[in-house]
């Protein structure tokens, strides 16, 4: 058969990452949305929309394939591609599923089924039941996500904790059943990318690293795995092979390996039918005749009931690749999802994926003596993303906002690359983990591959430091205000033509320009030369070297500092090394509250105390009534002014009271009044739904991977 | 021989050491009381960034002796690195709060408690007239004990003394030009007027204190013991007396407080001419250090002066080939039309003609004047008085004293005699008038006064057939050169507050956009003469 219309039911950067392949091969495409999604990135790039109830509703999707006439539906990640009732559901209304069957679905999904399957290919499996010494994991058959598991490290453990996971196993499963394996203490996770046709072919695309996890959610991956030797990494290769050719499987798929750290054993852990989160690393290390491998492209050859047309001496991994997720979530606020308007987007700036060429040899191939085109400097950046600036992030799907992916000759180009698309990724608006990716990059564990799946659940990365953030807030902030500026950096940061002479840009008769004091989180002292470019930011030397749309490049104290930066009325934002720091600017109309002496409350008018309601020595909170006065036939309150202690109790019930005359005297609490609000905590933060996902999440519950995703 | 560059970095150094304001005992004792040092205080109030045109920061430079000796008859050499009565003890100048130009007053309590000297007087009323002229809001910035009891005959009783302020207060706020105060400190005596008289006003708490008579004053005259916070302290004015409206927590608070004053306020009405798109000058202002000697005597052409002021160097010039001496013509300063009158030479009746027809044509249209003066006189002799050189000179001056477009005079050079007179001197109620550090004014110059007085005496010992040596006359004429040249300085000049500021030639350019911005804010009236003398 053919494909001439391609429906993706998926959303996000899959989506348009699907829709890229789908239009270069000349294929119609069509989108699938809900109504949030209306004007969504992957609905404008598609050639035609449908509005679905949700991504998740079965019958509607089958419905909006057959009525715009597709020939076949990509399912993507997440949602409904490892659903074997849609895939069924496909099949019956004569629409081809770009995966493999549902047959395949259903045996590969669950895990005691599949764990079956891997021992009947001989490929290895984490011993269990009585076979496992401790520790042990005890673990729902059908689950994922980390749920309904426990790990066990003494028999007088097990029952409790067995019980407690089938409790959850159950709420989140629907199914209570349990498996216990042995529970490999430094594992890491590496997977085998593979790919089978209905002729009989399987191949495999290399493996993946995917050890940089937290809480079973992948966060770094990369292709090779950095830690196998070559014996290992041969074994791992076939294992992935023997299972997808058991198993008849067509499609891509990833087998997914535990590999014990300790002994350089490893055990089969799931089969993921479908295209992976983390499927470029994968494009850009498989090279067939030195370019870049197409899953997707792949992917639709298999659907179309095509040969692969490739054979496994075909492709030749070239260098290193490795993925960073960017997620809207706050990893130094206990990893909080977030949510709000990309008021600004920047995401580095792809470089073309053209072959990495082994090195050229011939004594012409440099204009100089010595190696000719050394490939170590040549990386390749590319960028998945559906996120654009002004776009709305919201918490009812998956937070995953795009994955930065770099290439290069060796791992270590690579992980530096990385850092430094990572330093250009920049989302005003709301927080993500860019700046945690960064930091994690840029790590001496990850640099020397020492992180295990467990390492993210047992370190915590310092929160970036916010004094260089500060600086570039400060300095574009007096920036502005010379400039006149709206918040819109200009070029050069001069004063602009038409500007009066009164610009502020600080003029003092015959003198220095007097210090901008910019009111960030605290007060910053800014001293501008007269020529905008120099100067100094409490203190410290700052020089401007660039400063346009929203882009600061500074020279701080001999350091160069790249930043994205916002600068609005009450708040100054700045993005570094791809975290986000909000500084809010105080407001000084705002109410200082009461200070301290004034917690003084006197007769308002003449009249008689009706009642009082503390004694001495009494702790009240702000706005506590303290007693009532009657006057002029009104009952007057009169409250607490803040929370403190009440050191005077003048008034007595029943008195008659002259005006102003002294009934209470509270003492403040040594910090309730005032305390201003710190700088940079996160905005837009909303309260984790704790194991309470959206039932839109394509990852979510029981449509997560069994392991990491 | 000192050369423009010398003479600015001098005056760099003298506005530096004022900037500091009262000794350091004294600013450690003000901060450590948690209040702001005076500028500081002004510099939160402007709005971030904003300029800050001061007037006359060299006031009574030298006038009240050192920090040691402070008093009347304390003279101290003009120039003395330190000075009793820095500023004058009070600062003032225009600058922009809440988006508005406004006038600031503001008093340095490290300079003698921010008392009142005579020089003090006569800056905080100069300020009040510039703000009267150009329609520009008060903001008062009060932390003073009020007039400086040894000196109170200088400072109380006449026409231009304490009561002055007031009464301006009352007369600019009856004419619908804002005045808001902000107490921080004492404010005392007649000090007290000051919020009091002010349409809005502000106390800092524990802080800011308002009372006619203080303790010491109370406890003298009915025996009562108080201390100043029961008699006059934030929360007394703020909710028993009524004497002020709004109660801050401290300085920042206070000015935050003014902010949101001024932010309430008219808005500002639009300018009287066109104001177009602002030029830098072609040829860079940092280069009138270069082109103009220092020596007043030495000729060179003012057009490289208007160069290097006016909006792409561009001067469209009047009667270029009549009374050469004196340069006219129109041009833009920071978009701001103006019509320049420069000095390039001694006056003769072309030039005085010109300048009058000139002068004329500006207010005919309403465009504002700046004066560049640089002026020895006019001509002498014979021929020129029998032509009538008064008559034309009397032209000039008649069309100079009546003009009803804004005037902004900058002494370039020298500025003596009648020539002052014809190019705008302080006497001619200029919007601003301002000096170079080169500048010389006196009625004339040292040497010519020499020759006058040792000639009248001559003739006087003649007729009574008396001798007088050569040595004798150079005895006599040396102290009266001494004088004038000590006097003809532009410190003894802007001290006295002659002028309001002696300002770095490079800063001209800035200094009079800033003063047109000022003047935009007032309207221009219709214009009528005197006789002109035919």
């Amino acid at each position: 058969m053919t494909i001439h219309t391609l429906l993706v039911a998926n959303r996000g950067e899959i989506a348009l990452r699907v829709f890229r392949t789908a239009a270069r091969l000349g294929l119609r495409t069509v989108a699938i949305h809900t109504d949030l999604d209306a004007t969504a990135p992957h609905v404008r790039a598609a050639d035609a929309a449908v509005r679905v109830e949700s991504y998740l509703d079965v019958d509607a999707v089958v419905a909006a394939a057959v009525a715009v006439g597709a020939d076949a539906v990509h399912p993507g990640y997440g949602f409904l591609s490892e659903r074997a009732a849609f895939a069924r559901a496909l099949e019956a209304a004569g629409v081809v599923l770009v995966g493999p069957s549902a047959e395949v679905m259903d045996r590969m999904g669950r895990k005691d089924a599949a764990r079956e399957i891997a021992v009947a290919a001989g490929v290895p499996v984490v011993p269990t039941g009585e076979d496992a010494a401790y520790p042990v994991l005890v673990k729902a058959a059908a689950g994922g996500g980390g749920k309904g598991m426990r790990v066990v490290r003494s028999a007088a453990e097990l029952e409790e904790a067995t019980a407690a996971a089938r409790r959850e196993a159950l709420a989140a499963f629907g199914d209570d059943t349990m498996l216990v394996e042995k529970y490999v203490e430094r594992g890491r996770h590496v997977e085998v990318q593979v790919l089978g046709d209905a002729h009989g072919t399987v191949l495999h695309l290399f493996e993946r690293d995917c050890s940089t996890q937290r809480r079973h959610q992948k966060v770094l991956e990369e292709a090779p795995a950095p830690t196998l030797d070559e014996a290992t990494r041969a074994r791992v290769r076939q294992a992935g092979v023997d299972l997808a050719a058991h198993v008849g499987y067509t499609g891509a798929g990833t087998v997914e390996f535990l590999l014990d750290a300790d002994t350089g054993e490893f055990y089969f852990l799931e089969m993921n039918t479908r295209l992976q989160v983390e499927h470029p690393v994968s494009e850009l290390v498989a090279r067939v005749d030195g370019a870049p491998v197409d899953l997707v492209e792949l992917q639709l050859r298999v659907a179309a009931g095509e040969p692969v047309g490739l054979a496994q001496d075909d492709l030749t991994l070239v260098g290193h690749a490795i993925e960073a997720r960017v997620y809207a979530e706050d990893a130094y606020a206990g990893f909080l999802p977030q949510a709000g308007r990309a008021s600004l987007v920047r995401w580095p700036a792809a470089t073309s994926a053209a072959p990495v060429a082994a090195p050229a040899a011939g004594p012409s191939a440099g204009p100089a003596a010595g190696p000719a085109a050394d490939p170590r400097g040549a990386t390749v950046v590319r960028v998945d993303h559906a996120l654009a600036d002004g776009q709305v992030v919201s918490t009812a799907f998956d937070p995953m906002l795009g994955k930065v992916v770099v290439h290069g000759p060796d791992r270590e180009s690579a992980r530096r690359a990385l850092v430094a698309a990572l330093d250009r990724t920049a989302i005003l608006g709301l927080t993500t983990n860019a700046g945690f990716l960064r930091a994690l990059v840029a790590s001496e564990e990850f640099r020397d591959a020492t992180i295990d799946t467990a390492w993210l659940d047992r370190h915590e990365l310092p929160r970036p430091e916010e004094s260089q953030a500060r600086v570039v807030a400060a300095w574009t902030q007096a920036m502005l205000t010379a400039t006149g500026g709206s918040g819109e950096v200009g070029d050069t940061g001069r004063a602009r033509p038409g500007a009066g002479p009164f610009h502020a840009d600080g003029f003092r008769l015959g003198g220095p320009p007097a210090p901008q004091r910019v009111g960030l989180d605290r007060p910053v002292v800014v001293e501008r030369a007269a020529d905008g470019l120099g100067g100094a930011v409490d203190g410290v030397r700052v020089v401007q070297l660039r400063a346009e749309h929203h882009t600061m490049l500074l020279d701080v104290d001999g350091e160069r500092l790249e930043a994205v930066v916002d600068a609005r009325a009450h708040e100054v934002e700045v993005v570094l090394r791809g975290q986000r720091h909000v500084f809010r600017r105080p407001d000084p109309a705002a109410d200082r509250g009461p200070a301290a002496g004034d917690g003084t409350l006197v007769s308002p008018m003449p009249g008689t105390v009706l009642d009082v309601r503390v004694v001495v020595g009494q702790e009240v909170a702000e706005g506590d009534v303290l007693g009532v006065v009657e006057a002029m036939k009104m009952e007057l309150a009169l409250r607490a002014p803040f929370a403190g202690t009440v050191t005077e109790v003048d008034a007595v019930a029943g008195r008659q009271v002259a005006l102003g005359a002294t009934l209470f005297v509270v003492e403040a609490a040594p910090d309730a009044p005032g305390t201003a609000g710190t700088g940079a905590d996160s905005a837009g933060t909303r309260a984790p739904s704790d194991g309470a996902p959206s039932s839109e999440e394509p990852s979510s519950g029981a449509h997560r991977d069994g392991g990491a995703r | 021989m000192t050369d423009l560059r010398e003479l600015t970095a001098d005056l760099h150094e003298r506005l530096a050491a004022a900037r500091r304001g009262g000794t350091e005992a004294a600013r450690a004792k003000h901060t450590d009381r948690g209040k702001l040092l005076v500028r500081d205080r002004v510099d939160r109030l402007l709005d971030p960034g904003s300029p800050f045109l001061e007037l006359s920061p060299l006031a009574a430079t030298g006038m009240y002796g050192t920090p040691g000796q402070a008093g009347p008859g304390a003279d101290a050499a003009v120039g003395a690195p330190v000075d009793a009565v820095p500023s004058a003890g009070i600062v003032t100048g225009v600058g922009q709060v809440s988006g508005r130009l406004c006038v600031v007053v503001a008093n340095d309590a490290t300079v003698k408690g921010g008392t009142y000297y005579p020089l003090t007087v006569k800056k905080h009323l100069r300020a009040q007239q510039v703000a009267a002229e150009n329609h520009l809001p008060c903001v008062y910035l009060v932390d003073s004990g009020g007039a400086f009891l040894p000196m109170q005959d200088d400072v109380f009783p006449d026409r231009e003394h304490f009561g002055r302020i007031f009464f301006n207060q009352a007369t600019m706020s009856a004419r619908g030009i804002p005045q808001i105060a902000s107490v921080m400190g004492s404010c005392t005596a007649g000090g007290a007027y000051v919020p009091a008289m002010a349409d809005e006003s502000v106390i800092v708490r524990e802080q800011g204190t308002i009372f006619l008579g203080g303790p010491p004053l109370v406890k003298a005259a009915t025996g009562e013991v108080v201390t100043a916070e029961e008699l006059g302290g934030g929360d007394v004015h703020a909710r028993t007396s009524g004497v002020v409206d709004h109660l801050a927590d401290d300085d920042d608070h206070a000015l935050a407080v003014v902010r949101g004053i001024v932010d309430t306020l008219r808005p500002t009405p639009p300018p009287p001419w066109e104001v177009r798109p602002v030029e830098e000058p072609l040829e860079d202002p940092a280069g009138l250090l270069d082109v103009v000697p220092a020596e007043v005597r030495t000729p060179y052409d003012v057009r490289e002066v208007i160069r290097r002021v006016v909006d792409g160097s561009r001067f469209q010039e009047f009667k270029q080939l009549y009374g050469e001496t004196l340069v006219c013509g129109f041009a833009h300063v920071w978009g701001h039309p103006v019509g320049i009158v420069a000095n390039n030479g001694i006056l003769f009746s072309e030039s005085a003609l010109k300048g009058a027809h000139f002068i004329e044509l500006c207010n005919q249209r309403g465009i504002p004047l700046v004066f560049l003066q640089n002026i020895s006189g006019f001509m002498v002799g014979r021929e020129y008085e029998n032509n009538g050189i008064a008559r034309d000179g009397a032209k000039l001056v008649t069309a100079v004293a009546c003009s009803v477009v804004p005037k902004f005079t900058v002494v370039i050079g020298g500025s003596f005699g009648a020539g002052n007179y014809g190019m705008c001197g302080r006497a001619y109620d200029p919007r601003f008038l301002w000096m170079w550090p080169n500048a010389r004014i006196s009625v004339m110059g040292g040497e010519q006064a020499a020759s006058v007085l040792a000639t009248v005496r001559r003739d006087g010992l003649e007729a009574r057939g008396e001798d007088w040596s050569a040595e004798a006359e150079e005895d006599f004429r040396a102290p009266i050169r001494e004088q004038y040249d000590a006097q003809g300085s532009p410190y003894y000049s802007t001290a006295r507050l002659w002028d309001d500021g002696v300002i770095d030639p490079v800063d001209t350019r800035r200094v009079l956009g800033m003063g047109l911005a000022a003047a935009a804010h007032a309207p221009v009236p219709s214009p009528s003469y005197g006789v002109f003398r035919m």
